[in-house]
């Protein structure tokens, strides 16, 4: 069943429908947020929201604009659904992961509203998948109410610098704690496990820095498991804003490149571990 | 003590904490004036191993005021910091290792490329020398080699194989698995042969067989590999230790190893030890190698499978010899022990004076080489 | 009862080497028969293998340089091993830049196939390792346990697609099920399916073409009364079928499979004059 077979009377049935010539330009970006099974799909004219959380305290949103997709018709105004993320990147990575060049997936997603499953259609070197997802009704994503005029600490760094320090936590530490503050250690990640302790600092003035906007000194501590994962999407992208705001949350934002070079972000919203203790 | 490793040496200094965490679950630190020495036991005691890096090894040493200090670290949580060889290469460009005994921390500082400075701070116990006692110059057999040569010996054994056995000649070394006798009577045997001339050095007195782990072993080659420096070996008969040696200008990393007692080795191939099967190889004739015995056996009898010939347990007599002084020899169990044994190396400047230990306690250092006893007891202080 | 081969060229030992390899995945022991002319590497269906069996064929002169063997009789000039192929798999990889490699029927204290690898050296001196794989003789009154199966009378043949496609369709299918349909007919079409409570799956192949099997290009008795657009179908275990797609090395030049409907799948792989067919039965 071709993708340019199916018959119109299906097409006008779907409320959604969205096209990619290389379905990698999604299945990746929905890698960086696959931390749990449950995702909620949320779209809308401008395009895609897909989110997952964790334990009311993690919260990661993948956003896929409506122009990334070659084709991208939405009949309402909003439309959501639930799905199981696991089993969506397989179908979307059914003829593998890939990356040999000139060779891609084609994929059309297509969902009929609620009670449907979502349709997807994959076609690569002639041979087509058909894959239907059983959906469920969406649950509302939680609101952290993280607002860029609370925002008191910001830093811009190059993802690289950062891939180490999230590959190398010491997860026999509970926690990751931030320090941000315009004077010395300006940067800082510590760990607290059981060998001991350990602190990454990163100067202000390093070329790895993009930009540093730190007004206050401000220390913070995040469950190191609920960050981890996390470290899928800094693998992913090429820059991260790490914001703070008053009540301590934390926002990182990821600026991911996708194959054909354009950009897509991905963001993680934390809410702060309660004690924060001294060192 | 406070030292500083630059450039390569830092990843030279990671290889070595990488190779001895194959060795023991600690970390023996001690600082003293030739240079930082690196320890590390494995817990049945059969398995010593010392990196001494020279002061000249560090762009700056300097051992700490007071001598005798020395500590221990879970050798897991060093290793963290050193985790990642490649990052190590490619943006670490000093390591600077302090010790602090009074709020007992040891900070290792990695400072990186672009102004990164990972500071990891490390709580250690005080502890006693950890010293093995062995002579390297009194072996009779000792050969020389390229890592590369014991790389590719090496990898003719399966990841899961434990001991090899070592057998020299006057121009030629074997080596090949050993295999318990109560073990799997259906394992392959594996049998390598090398010439003398592939070895730099070869001075081999006695025809021997060794038997000992060849863990530690590619825990070495893991160090002598990255650096390229060849490896010595020095070892006498069955039960004394086998020396692992590489040394440089700057460096020298002696990996100690129990080996088997004579008699506890099985009858591989069903070829004496001491004798090597190459004088007693039948020519390699497609007439002599007929089968029909076996499948006459099989067909006359309703045995599930080929014969196997019997072969009767050696009695261990137990002959170990100590690489440590006469007193600490003792005589084997009365019944029957175990086959397989491995000395433990006596560790002589660990050792409670000889009035603290009551006899029992020698006792349990004589005991299997998987005994946790052995641990508490160099740990007595 | 004496046997002896050698290989010398490398060639021959790598595609040597890659056919135990392939043998070593899918079985833990199995049955070497040795003729004069061919090697076989066999397992019959036991339920202890899950019920799959493999048959796989190579001419010795494909191989081997030298190759003598002399059978249990004149009359059976054959003989009959059982070993375990990953240690024959693990002593050829150690052998891969030989210069030469024996293999030869010997007494030890049980009987062994020993492999002898003449190996280049740093020197320019042989250095030479051996390994000593220990095998069952297997008398000849089981010989017939270990016979050539006979070709199902299936309801489809078809070729396969690429088997690296092939091969990561039915890696994420086996993430999202454990049984899988495979399905196919007469017009070339072959489907994997799977289905369960969360999603369902359907990967269409066509224009696979259907190997002509009679002498006269005919299909087989059942296959001819076939309705071209029938799909013979059997579900099966989705490791089964997983395990020979990641275990091969063989890399056919042509790859097919029978399908007798909802009982077995009958796979199909010739490279040179290396055959080699593997038996998954259909699950209910």
């Amino acid at each position: 069943m071709p993708l340019s077979t199916q018959s119109q009377a299906d097409i006008d049935q779907y409320i959604l429908i969205a096209s990619l010539d290389n379905a990698r330009n999604l299945s990746n970006i929905l890698k960086a947020i696959s931390f749990k099974d449950h995702a909620i799909f949320n779209a809308t004219q401008n395009g895609l929201k897909v989110t997952v959380e964790d334990s009311k305290c993690l919260q990661a949103n993948a956003f896929i604009q409506a122009d990334i997709f070659q084709e991208y018709t939405i009949k309402e105004d909003a439309v959501g659904f639930q799905v199981n993320l696991t089993v969506l990147l397989d179908c979307l990575t059914i003829f593998g992961a890939s990356t040999t060049p000139g060779v891609c997936t084609a994929l059309r997603m297509c969902y009929n509203g609620y009670g449907y499953p979502l349709t997807l259609f994959l076609e690569e070197g002639g041979v087509v998948t058909v894959c239907k997802i059983n959906t469920q009704e969406p649950e509302e994503p939680i609101d952290f109410d993280f607002c860029s005029t609370n925002v008191t600490n910001k830093v811009i760094l190059q993802s690289d610098s950062l891939k180490e320090a999230f590959s190398e936590l010491d997860m026999t530490s509970e926690v990751l704690q931030i320090t941000m503050s315009p004077s010395h250690p300006y940067f800082r990640l510590s760990t607290f496990g059981n060998s001991g302790n350990a602190h990454y600092d990163y100067p202000k003035d390093s070329d790895m820095m993009e930009l540093f906007q730190c007004t206050k000194l401000q220390t913070n501590r995040y469950k190191i498991s609920l960050l981890k994962p996390s470290t899928k999407a800094l693998a992913l992208s090429c820059k991260v804003s790490v914001r703070t705001d008053s009540r301590g949350f934390l926002s990182l934002q990821y600026l991911v490149r996708n194959d054909d070079g354009q950009i897509c972000f991905v963001e993680y919203y934390c809410c702060p571990d309660e004690e924060v203790g001294e060192e | 003590m406070d030292c500083v490793a630059t450039g390569g040496n830092v990843k030279v200094l990671a290889k070595a904490i990488h190779s001895l965490s194959r060795i023991g679950e600690e970390l023996y630190l001690e600082p003293v004036e030739d240079g930082l020495a690196l320890r590390s036991v494995n817990s049945s005691r059969s398995a010593f191993a010392c990196f001494l890096l020279s002061p000249l090894f560090f762009q700056k040493y300097q051992a700490p005021s007071d001598q005798s200090f020395r500590c221990k670290i879970p050798i897991k949580s060093v290793q963290a910091v050193f985790k990642s060889l490649s990052s190590l290469d490619r943006s670490v460009e000093k390591c600077r290792i302090q010790l602090n005994s009074e709020k007992s921390r040891l900070t290792i500082t990695l400072h990186c490329k672009h102004g990164l400075l990972k500071t990891h701070n490390l709580s250690f116990q005080d502890c006693e020398s950890l010293q093995a006692v062995f002579d390297k110059e009194s072996c009779a057999n000792v050969l020389q080699a390229q890592p590369r040569l014991m790389v590719d010996t090496v990898l003719h054994f399966p990841p899961s194989q434990e001991e090899v056995t070592l057998s020299v000649s006057s121009d030629r070394v074997w080596l090949r698995n050993h295999v318990e006798d109560d073990a799997d009577p259906r394992a392959m045997m594996t049998e390598l042969s090398l010439s003398s001339e592939e070895f730099d050095h070869f001075a081999i007195s006695t025809q021997t067989s060794i038997t000992f782990c060849l863990k530690e072993l590619r825990g070495l080659l893991v160090f002598a590999e990255s650096s390229g420096l060849p490896i010595s070996v020095y070892f006498d008969e069955p039960g004394s230790p086998v020396i692992l040696s590489v040394m440089d200008s700057v460096l020298e990393a002696n990996f100690v190893l129990a080996t088997l007692s004579e008699d506890s080795h099985p009858k591989n191939h069903g070829k004496s030890n001491t004798k090597h099967p190459d004088t007693e190889q039948p020519p390699d004739d497609f007439m002599n190698d007929d089968m029909d015995s076996f499948l006459i056996a099989m067909e006359t009898s309703e045995l599930p499978g080929p014969s196997h010939a019997p072969t009767s347990p050696p009695h261990p007599t137990n002959n170990r010899k100590h690489p440590a002084s006469e007193e600490e020899q003792e005589e084997a169990l009365a019944e029957g022990p175990p086959n397989k044994k491995f000395c433990s190396l006596f560790f002589g400047s660990v050792l409670p004076t000889q009035s603290q230990l009551t006899n029992q306690t020698i006792q349990s250092q004589e005991v299997l080489a998987s005994d946790s006893e052995d641990e508490n007891q160099a740990e007595t202080s | 009862m004496k046997f002896r081969a050698k290989i010398i060229d490398v060639g021959c030992l790598n595609h040597f080497t890659r056919v135990v390899n392939t043998v070593s995945k899918l079985s833990k022991a199995c049955v070497l028969r040795l003729t004069c002319d061919h090697l076989f590497f066999v397992l019959s269906g036991k339920v202890a293998s899950g019920g799959v069996s493999m048959w796989c064929e190579l001419a010795q002169v494909n191989f081997f340089d030298e190759f003598q063997l002399e059978g249990v009789s004149a009359d059976a000039n054959e003989i009959f091993l059982e070993l375990a192929p990953e240690n024959l798999s693990r002593a050829l990889k150690t052998a891969q830049n030989a210069r030469s490699v024996k293999i030869k029927l010997t007494k030890k204290n049980c009987p062994c196939l020993t492999l002898a690898a003449e190996l280049p050296s740093l020197s320019g001196v042989s250095r030479v390792v051996t390994h000593d794989i220990p095998v069952d003789v297997i008398p000849r009154r089981l010989w017939h346990d270990f016979r050539e199966p006979q070709m199902p009378d299936y309801d489809v043949s078809i070729y396969l697609p690429p088997l690296k496609t092939m091969k990561s369709v039915v890696d994420r299918m086996k993430n999202l099920s454990n049984y899988l349909v495979m399905e196919a007919n007469l017009n070339g079409e072959m489907n994997l399916k799977i289905e369960t409570d969360l999603v369902s799956v359907t990967t269409h192949f066509k224009e696979l073409g259907n190997p002509p099997w009679g002498e006269d290009g005919s299909q087989s008795t059942s296959a001819s009364h076939r309705d071209s657009e029938f799909m013979a179908q059997t579900r099966l275990d989705i490791r089964k079928l997983q395990q020979f797609l990641t275990g091969q090395q063989v890399n056919p030049s042509r790859a097919m499979c029978n399908i007798v409907h909802n009982r077995i799948l009958h796979l199909i792989f010739l490279h040179e004059d290396v055959s080699l067919q593997y038996f998954i039965p259909a699950v209910v």
